[in-house]
């Protein structure tokens, strides 16, 4: 089948009830896959974005209706560029949100650079990039992993053991945290990395079994990750010193979203976001699943604010905009740094507690500082003890 | 020496960019300031607090040697060159400014991060090496005094090893280099020599 062809606006009757002849329509295109290797993160993330198309076409303060353009990449990195593409020149959508793998994103950015299209990221990321086409808004690392690192090493000790998917998110999230657990005056006891899609955990396991870390750091996507959460519970229920109180797994992108998927085995490990969703919200809140929901839905309410402000503005555009306004989403009332154009976001430590967290650690409003430029090791691990020296 | 993974700390460093008013000078100062850095452009000439700056950015293409406040090659601070043009007169130019990254024009939404980690690491290898090179020289130009203490130490009935030998266990108990000890053998000799002749 032409891949071309997977591209058509879904245009729902009855969206636009509210001020039908008053809304402008607008098309913005949406990249998330439909299968693959990490279809439920995908899907979460894709029924954030129609949840909040839905409820600004319902709007009638909001001039605008969405009109979503979509393409499904089917889990396979090399077709986002393509979709990209397509999306951008097949119809007058300017603005795409889309992509939940680093490696995805890094594919489309070229095809944005080009045409003068704009990306919205909403999945948690490893940082040290600000490009002027793409609006970042989930966590970069001083939003999970450093405040992570922080709560968990007084807790647990600063010894980690680091697994990763075999791509830039694995590998750059575990350089940080080798940087950040050395500053914690930690050592680094095993450090392994799994294929996309690889299910074989055993030898992580055995090590860590072996060397007894404080904590293990899990940069894990998709199937390796659930079969690792498995097998380290396992471990567990035969030696109790790899129970979640002794020695959790942590991880800066497990969200309630693959909890279903998981099971139980998860019970009890430690995740950072932006959002986890409260049992007791009601409203709007109540009904966001996860922050992958959360920073999609707070993706859509963003981009139908600034084109309500300028129906025209493109990527050029953005930065004057952020540095004036702020922006009602899920967490909260946000701003945008108009210089990095990542979010300001809440930061949340969970604990998995039956089907969702319990967050143990809540700090407002954290700046974005994708380049870890203000990471100050005092402020995150306290001042180093002096050793006696005899 | 650091190791080689490290967070690399550049927020509140200090950049300077010497282009003349343009997009590509607009483009590395977005950059910069994305990365969390104070940076100022000016044009044509560098202003003295530049001296203070933690990196310096030039343009290949119309740059000159009178803009810069240090003898060609010379900057105190690593330096990325912004290559436009590829005559090669001008490749020529920014080579003797000793850059130790470069940057391609046209400048677009990347390049600046990876050009301030390599000409860093760049420059401080280039300065320790330097320093070595100095320490080196120093020593070098120590070895007429080494012989000289050597052969002092030998008039005293020693032969050349064992006198050799008494030199490094000297330098070992007064804990300082061998060229340190051969000096005050020296002026100790010099110092009896004087004596002798004013007897």
């Amino acid at each position: 089948m032409c891949l071309a062809c997977l591209a058509f606006p879904v245009l729902a009757a009855g969206l636009f009830r509210f001020g039908e002849q008053m809304k402008r329509q607008v098309e913005i295109g949406v990249l998330y896959s439909r299968s693959g290797t990490y279809p439920v993160v995908s899907e979460a993330s894709r029924a954030g974005v129609l949840a909040a198309i839905a409820d600004v076409n319902a709007d009638p303060q909001m001039p605008i209706a969405f009109v979503p353009v979509e393409y499904d990449p089917a889990g396979n990195v090399d077709n986002y560029a393509t979709g990209c593409a397509d999306i951008l020149a097949n119809s007058k959508a300017r603005h795409i949100i889309g992509c939940v793998t680093s490696w995805s994103r890094k594919e489309v950015i070229p095809v944005l650079e080009k045409t003068g299209g704009t990306l919205w990221y909403a999945s948690p990321y490893e940082g040290f990039e600000a490009n002027e086409h793409v609006v970042y808004m989930h966590a970069c690392p001083n939003q999970h992993l450093v405040p992570l690192l922080g709560y968990v090493v007084p807790k647990f000790g600063a010894n980690g053991y680091l697994v990763g998917s075999n791509y830039i998110w694995g590998w750059e999230t575990n350089r940080v945290a080798r940087d950040l657990i050395a500053d914690a005056r930690g050592d680094v006891l095993g450090e392994r990395y799994l294929r996309l899609g690889e299910t074989d955990v055993s030898h992580m396991i055995a090590e860590i079994e072996a060397t007894r870390p404080s904590f293990i750091l899990n940069n894990l996507i998709g199937p390796s990750s659930y079969a690792f959460i498995k097998a380290y519970a396992e471990l567990a229920s035969r030696d109790e010193r790899f129970g979640p109180e002794q020695c959790p797994i942590l991880s800066c992108n497990l969200t309630e979203a693959e909890l279903p998927v998981i099971g139980a085995f998860a019970q009890g490990h430690l995740s950072a976001g932006p959002y986890f969703r409260r049992a007791d919200a009601e409203g709007t809140s109540g009904m966001i699943g996860s922050s992958l929901a959360a920073s999609n839905y707070a993706a859509v309410q963003v981009l139908a604010r600034v084109l309500a402000i300028n129906p025209e503005a493109t990527f050029a555009e953005l930065p004057a905009i952020f540095a004036r306004e702020q922006f009602d989403t899920p967490f909260g009332r946000i701003a945008i740094d108009p210089r990095t154009q990542h979010a300001t976001v809440p930061v949340e430590i969970g604990r998995v507690s039956g089907e969702g967290f319990e967050v143990v650690q809540r700090t407002e409003a954290v700046a974005p500082d994708p380049y870890l430029s203000r990471y100050d090791r005092t402020e995150t691990f306290g001042r180093p003890r002096l050793k006696v020296v005899s | 020496m650091s190791r080689a993974t490290r967070i690399p700390n550049l927020g509140g460093a200090r950049a300077f960019v010497l282009h003349r008013p343009h997009a590509t000078g607009a483009a590395i100062l977005r950059q910069l300031a994305a990365i969390g850095l104070d940076a100022v452009d000016c044009w044509p000439e560098l202003p003295a607090e530049a001296l203070g700056a933690d990196f310096v950015f030039f343009d290949a293409d119309l740059g000159f040697d009178e803009q810069f406040p240090w003898a060609p090659g010379e900057a105190p601070m690593p330096t990325i060159a912004l290559i436009g043009s590829e005559a090669p007169g001008r490749i020529e130019w920014a080579l003797s400014q000793k850059a130790d990254a470069q940057l391609l024009k046209p400048v677009g939404n990347s390049g600046v991060y990876s050009a301030l980690l390599i000409a860093r690491q760049s420059f401080e290898e280039r300065r320790s090496l330097a320093d070595e090179i100095v320490a080196l020289r120093a020593r070098v130009a120590e070895r007429q005094t080494i012989v000289r203490a050597v052969t002092a130490l030998a008039a005293q009935g020693a032969t050349d090893d064992r006198a050799y030998a008494q030199l490094r266990s000297l330098a070992m108990s007064w804990q300082v280099s061998m060229e340190e000890a051969a000096r005050r053998i020296v002026a100790m000799t010099d110092e009896g020599d004087e004596h002798s002749d004013h007897a």
